[in-house]
């Protein structure tokens, strides 16, 4: 994998955006059965309207694993120091999301210097679904 | 007085007396085929995660798991304790699908997951918590996956919600 040289990275760089779908029932299921999240609010669409929902709706966790790869593309698993996100609103069935981040500090810490990113996690509509932050070893 | 109480305010499903409960440790084998069926559900194509030889040859012992494998390690947590005869943690909190929302994750890493890893979880159901004038119930679960001889790999903090409207 080609990983960039976080060397020259300056604050306000953007990584390389990525998309992520559309979220098929399939994708769910897999997700389900790979992550062994079992919640049925996301795989089986009786439970679903049983419990009021209008249908299935996606795991956060598999936007959150995909928003994880623009990351790792880009920096090298090696290099992670830290990834977190919050959840803003739901991912439903047939969404496409995007996935976009930006290098908002550079700083020292633990003897190396490091870098802040910024991610964003949006639907076809705008709507964002995931904020999050990851740090990375610059070098 | 009590009917009258609870028919005006429902107080949350999690079960909040279990703050501060400390979850029995439990160690899981992180299995090759394990860490690629995952990869491959987050649509993953570094060939780290799939294959040995690209594994060794960028450096590691073997497959690499993925940022955020911390979640299949702790489904096999709770495999393991319901064979010891443990609740799982969803049963512990009283968690309702129905209701169930993820508010946040965060992973700090000191180390990576390499497949044939056999590694130590602990979880700690630390604060219980309240938003839109109790419309939400939060909980905040912590948790730790280490390993015998290279010490914490991963640090994990995340809340989970019910929406209670």
């Amino acid at each position: 994998m080609a990983i960039a040289n976080l060397n020259d990275v300056q604050v306000g760089d953007a990584l390389p955006p990525m998309t992520f779908g559309p979220i098929t029932r399939t994708m769910l299921a897999l997700y389900a059965g790979a992550s062994g999240d079992h919640n049925p609010a996301h795989i089986d669409s009786d439970f679903a309207k049983k419990a009021g929902l209008p249908d299935v709706f996606a795991h956060g966790m598999l936007s959150f694993g995909g928003l994880t790869r623009i990351v790792t593309q880009w920096a090298g698993i090696g290099r992670l120091r830290s990834f977190g996100a919050r959840f803003v609103s739901m991912t439903q069935v047939h969404d496409l999301i995007s996935f976009s981040g930006t290098v908002v500090e550079r700083f020292e810490a633990e003897g190396e210097t490091r870098l802040r990113v910024s991610l964003v996690a949006a639907a076809q509509d705008g709507r964002q679904t995931l904020l999050g932050e990851a740090v990375v070893a610059a070098s | 007085m009590q009917d009258s109480e609870a028919a005006t305010k429902p107080r949350g499903i999690f079960d909040r007396s279990t703050k501060g409960h400390q979850m029995p440790t439990v160690s899981v084998e992180v299995e090759r085929g394990q860490i690629r069926f995952f990869a491959k559900a987050l649509g993953e194509t570094d060939p780290i995660h799939f294959n040995i030889d690209a594994a060794r040859a960028a450096g590691y012992p073997d497959v690499v798991a993925t940022p955020s494998f911390f979640m299949p390690i702790e489904a096999m947590a709770d495999e393991e304790r319901a064979r010891l005869g443990q609740p799982s943690l969803i049963k512990l909190l009283r968690c309702d699908f129905g209701r169930l929302l993820h508010g946040d994750e965060t992973y700090t890493y000191h180390g990576l997951v390499f497949a044939g890893d056999v590694v130590q979880f602990d979880t700690k159901i630390t604060d219980f918590y309240e938003k839109k004038g109790g419309l939400m119930e939060f909980v905040t679960i912590e948790s730790t996956v280490s390993h015998a001889e290279r010490g914490v790999l991963i640090t994990a903090t995340r809340t989970l919600l019910h929406r209670l409207g």
